[in-house]
């Protein structure tokens, strides 16, 4: 055997003829031999035989060889003469290099792309919502103007009370004029079906604080912001064009709102969108003053701008509003009411831009971070990439040098093919973004404020423009700052037998600082996305204090001109016939219906049950209900009884509290004992009993908006013992059903329509998509920044992989000389990822130590979880670790697999 | 012998499972009975060339007990060219058969 391998060496030995191709012929050999000689061939047959396979092998010894496939190599430009054919040349170098290696140009520009995309589409929002100016404003100084008494705002947050508008309205000093809005839906009629219609109720003077003017017709007149003085309405466009079909007659018809004609006497041009886009019509709004007739004291709240004077700061208007406010004739009871408290009065002048968006300025901002975070991700990578690169080309650019070049005409060619991956990516991360925003409406929450404003402008792409600019030099900085420590010999050598073992250069050192800075930022974005995730969860698990599941709620406008007792037995009627059908568990009426109506507001006083001559201050929430509101509601009655068909008109008043009244007005008592406890006289006005208000009965707390908001006191009363109740009290409908209630939607139109076709049934919606509504911001914030987080991921592990991909390449020949020496596969890969584990725990550490630092700025929007959260902290690294380990099983096993024979052949 | 043959034969060997040199040359010789005639001299060079074109790959194998070997793989570029090359044989064998006329009784 020996002799036969040993013959064919000798006789292929002068040929020059690959080592490795040698050893696989006398193997071939070999077997032939023992073949022949098995089937009984004598040795010299055998021999011979092989002799003629060897004699043909040496025929033809270049057809022995194997090509391997080298990458596409690409020569760099020659010198050039000018700098600017120079660029030319470098660019059109840094495109044949890009295109040689589409895999990693590819991979390059579509990191950038992404995190362009991500802060350009943040930054248009940003931009758009806070720092645009408002479209209504027509030009500076216009500021919302607030009241706030005893530090607390009207019940309407935002508004300010009749009083102080009013003295402030008189020939102030400050602003050019003032103007009152507030918003309404009314029910229009007479043109195709009766529609619900958004209309603005604005104070004639609203005019000269937008210096705005109607298209056709005119303005309103200031007499006409006085009740008795005629009805009047102004257009939108859209309404005119669509209800009157843009005839110029217009401005002698009438339309018809909640069955009262009004006079159309404009139409506002397309562009006005105030104080909503939704606005179709505005009415003129009368602001009352404070001493009514018969000593009556009334009390209004509504939205307020005005118009600073130029010159004039908005603290300067903030002074002389409070100060006029001050002087103003007392409204006493009626601010009580409104504010839950008296004085000291505060009127606060803010700019009306940041007064709409102020809820949701901090959120972008948190975003805005969070996308600036995921960018410096994705250059970092890139720069992570392309410095991996450079160590492979080291020998070019070494080889460059030595033959002349500077580090300045090297540094430009490294600039150049990093300005053509900056540019392209930011070009398609403005595509992407364009795209995003298109769809941008339906991922905000509902009631963003100014999505309309929200647009891919000049500005916004002088912000992308700027951001390529960033990456492509902060991704070829690194590179850039390796090549002016270009060491000729070292270089010359890497990757000969000489460099095996010296993995640990400057370079993968600095490489590891950069994937163990991704990963602390990806730690950060991750436990940001965990805790926003759990307040989510919180949020829609929370208990409300009723059970939103199978409930239909909607609004039931009742027609104008109908008596209280038509609308009384309407409502008994309607309750009555929707029971009746089957699978219909409960329905009721009421004012007040958690995430639509809080109901009203009454604040009254009356002697302490438990404490002699203790008189006690209340203000709380009324619901006026029908019987079945708690059921259909899902209420939980916690003593006494509930709302009955026997508190009738007429009937001692029967009230149920909540426990929040009894905690606050009640000395907190057991809630049995707060059963059978009088409320005087006066805490129900308009019940036709004039004597005590008593409490029959005491419900669990149920939130009305926000699971947020501390529990308010409320009282639940019978709308059937009331006999001055406004015209739309009591108009929300509530119906439980046994099973979906997505289908009894049709029924309940059907038997609204039978009912009165004048009704145009409104604001139908099931309990659960109002719950679901109001909880799309903690929704989009979560998905938001769990989005950047989870692409935050990707790139640290596409990092991760690339970094370690590049370490095993270029230990390759160490590693190989260690398994060579005995070493086994295991510890080869453990001292592989062992760098790799530095960097990522060193990472981890510093993110979540970031995150520590930085996670009571998500408080606002967390609920139900601590920003020191142990599971999203805990949950956080893990995943990241999970990722890491993925990214690293690739390279691991190619070394484990790695043939060190081969390897030490190769190089 | 139609030019490629070689390289049909040998990818379609590989195409099964991977093989050594040693035996993709008796494969050949048994299963074309012989009628095909192939130089063993010319294997070593055909296989170096598909190699060098991307469409095997070899690398060497160690086995307990074994002295290590080279074995010969269909590279995914291989596997396509087999496909096409298949077809090509296809379409030959049947202008083949209408030129010559032979006709099934």
């Amino acid at each position: 055997m020996r002799s036969v391998n040993a013959h064919i060496r000798e006789a292929l030995g002068s040929t020059a003829i690959d080592p490795d191709i040698l050893d696989e012929l006398a193997q071939h050999a070999e077997a032939t031999y023992e073949e022949l000689r098995a089937e009984g061939a004598s040795e010299a047959e055998a021999l011979a035989r092989i002799d003629r396979l060897v004699d043909g092998w040496r025929a033809n010894p270049g057809a022995l060889q194997r090509v391997f496939k080298r990458p596409t190599v690409v020569a760099p430009p020659a010198a050039s003469r000018s700098i600017a054919s120079g660029v030319v040349a470098d660019a059109i170098y840094g495109l044949r290099l890009l295109r040689a290696r589409p895999g990693y140009s590819a991979l390059t520009i579509l990191t950038i792309a992404l995190g362009v995309a991500a802060v350009t589409t943040l930054f248009s929002v940003a931009y758009g919502v806070l720092l645009r100016p408002l479209s209504w404003a027509n030009g500076d100084g216009v500021v919302r103007v607030i009241e706030s008494r005893g530090g607390k705002q009207g019940r309407v947050a935002g508004t300010m009370m009749n009083g102080s508008y009013l003295a402030w309205a008189e020939a102030p000093q400050t602003i050019e004029a003032i103007g009152g809005w507030r918003t309404g839906t009314v029910t229009l009629t007479g043109i195709g079906d009766a529609t619900r219609t958004a209309v603005g109720m604005i104070t004639p003077s609203m005019f000269d604080v937008l210096r705005i003017q109607p298209l056709r017709g005119r303005a309103f007149k200031p007499e006409e912001g006085r009740s008795g003085n005629g009805r009047y309405a102004i257009l939108s466009y859209a309404m005119w064009q669509q209800q009157f079909g843009a005839r110029e007659d217009v401005l002698n018809e009438q339309i018809v709102l909640d069955g009262t004609a009004y006079a159309v006497v404009g139409v506002m041009p397309r562009a006005f969108a105030f104080p909503t886009a939704q606005t179709q019509a505005w009415l003129p709004m009368e602001i009352t003053s404070v001493d009514g007739p018969n000593g009556v004291k009334r009390g209004q709240i509504f939205n307020a701008v005005a118009r600073l004077k130029s010159g004039v700061t908005a603290a300067q208007a903030s002074a002389e509003a409070t100060a006029r406010a001050v002087a103003a004739p007392d409204a006493g009871p009626v601010a009580m009411s409104l504010f839950g408290a008296r004085d000291p009065i505060q009127i606060t002048a803010v700019d009306a831009a940041a007064a709409a968006t102020a809820e949701v300025r901090p959120a972008i901002l948190v975003l805005l971070i969070a996308s600036g975070l995921l960018f410096i991700t994705a250059i970092a990578n890139v720069a992570n990439m392309q410095l991996a690169r450079a160590t492979g080309r080291a020998r070019e650019l070494t080889i460059r040098a030595a033959l002349g070049a500077g580090t300045a005409r090297l540094s430009r060619q490294l600039l150049m093919e990093n300005a053509i991956i900056g540019v392209t990516g930011a070009a398609i991360g403005v595509m992407l973004a364009v795209a995003l925003h298109r769809v941008m409406p339906s991922i905000l929450p509902a009631g963003f404020p100014r999505v309309d404003d929200i647009t891919i402008d000049g500005r916004v792409l002088a912000f992308a423009a700027v951001l390529s600019a960033i990456a492509s030099v902060a991704a070829g900085l690194l590179p850039m700052l390796q090549l002016r420590r270009l060491d000729l010999v070292r270089a010359m050598n890497e990757g000969s037998l000489a460099s095996a073992g010296a993995g640990r250069s400057r370079l993968a050192v600095t490489r590891l600082l950069v994937v163990g800075s991704q990963v602390a930022v990806t730690s950060v974005l991750l436990i940001g996305a965990a805790l926003l995730t759990r307040s989510f969860v919180a949020q829609a698990s929370a208990d409300r204090g009723y059970d939103p599941a199978n409930v239909i709620t909607a609004t039931v406008p009742f027609p104008g001109g109908r008596s209280l007792e038509w609308r009384q037995q309407a409502r008994a009627r309607i309750v009555e016939r929707i029971k009746a059908h089957p699978g219909v568990t409960h329905a009721a009426f009421s004012t007040g219906v958690p995430l639509m109506s809080a109901g009203g507001f009454v604040s009254f006083n009356f002697n302490s049950p438990f404490r002699d001559g203790v008189n006690i201050d209340a203000q709380s929430m009324r619901r006026l209900i029908t019987p079945d509101y708690f059921g259909a509601l899902g209420v939980r009655l916690r003593a006494g009884r509930g709302i009955t068909d026997r508190d009738t008109l007429g009937a001692p008043t029967a009230v149920v509290v909540n426990r929040s009244f009894v905690r606050e007005f009640l000395d907190d008592v057991p809630v049995e004992r707060a059963v059978g406890v009088s409320l005087g006289t006066r805490a129900l006005p308009g019940t036709a009993y004039q004597g005590d208000v008593t409490i029959v009965g005491v419900v669990d707390d149920l939130k009305q908006d926000s699971i947020e908001g501390p529990p308010q006191p409320e009282m639940f009363a019978n709308l059937a013992q009331f006999n001055m109740a406004n015209l739309n009290e009591g108009s929300i409908l509530i119906v439980r059903t046994a099973g979906d209630p997505a289908s009894y939607l049709e029924m309940l139109r059907t038997l609204i329509r039978q009912e009165d076709p004048a009704i145009a049934l409104d604001a139908v919606m099931t309990m659960d998509q109002r719950v679901g509504e109001s909880l799309s911001k903690p929704r989009t914030y979560a998905v938001l920044f769990g989005g950047f987080a989870v692409f935050a991921l990707v790139i640290a592990g596409a990092g991760l992989f690339g970094v370690l991909s590049h370490s095993v390449s270029l230990r390759s020949r160490e590693l190989a000389v260690r398994t060579a020496l005995g070493a086994s596969r295991s510890s080869i890969v453990a001292v592989a990822l062992k760098q790799m584990a530095v960097a990522m725990i060193a990472g981890v550490l510093i993110g979540v130590a970031a995150s520590m630092a930085l996670s009571n700025n998500l408080s606002p929007f967390i609920y139900g979880v601590s920003p020191r959260d142990v599971v999203s902290f805990g949950v956080a690294p893990i995943v990241l670790l999970v990722a890491g380990i993925i990214a690293c099983v690739v390279p691991a096993r190619r070394v484990a697999q790695t043939d060190p024979v081969q390897v030490l052949r190769e190089t | 012998m139609k030019r490629g043959s070689a390289e049909l034969l040998i990818l379609a060997l590989l195409e099964e499972r991977e093989r050594h040199g040693y035996d993709i040359g008796k494969q050949i010789e048994e299963r074309s009975d012989g009628t095909i005639s192939f130089h063993i001299t010319s294997l070593y060079p055909t296989l170096y060339r598909l190699e060098s074109k991307g469409l095997i790959e070899g690398r060497w194998v160690e086995r307990a007990g074994q002295r290590r070997r080279r074995y010969y793989r269909l590279t995914p570029g291989g596997r396509g060219t087999l496909v096409r090359q298949r077809s090509i044989w296809e379409n030959f064998a049947k202008a083949i058969n209408r030129v010559a006329g032979i006709k099934h009784a």
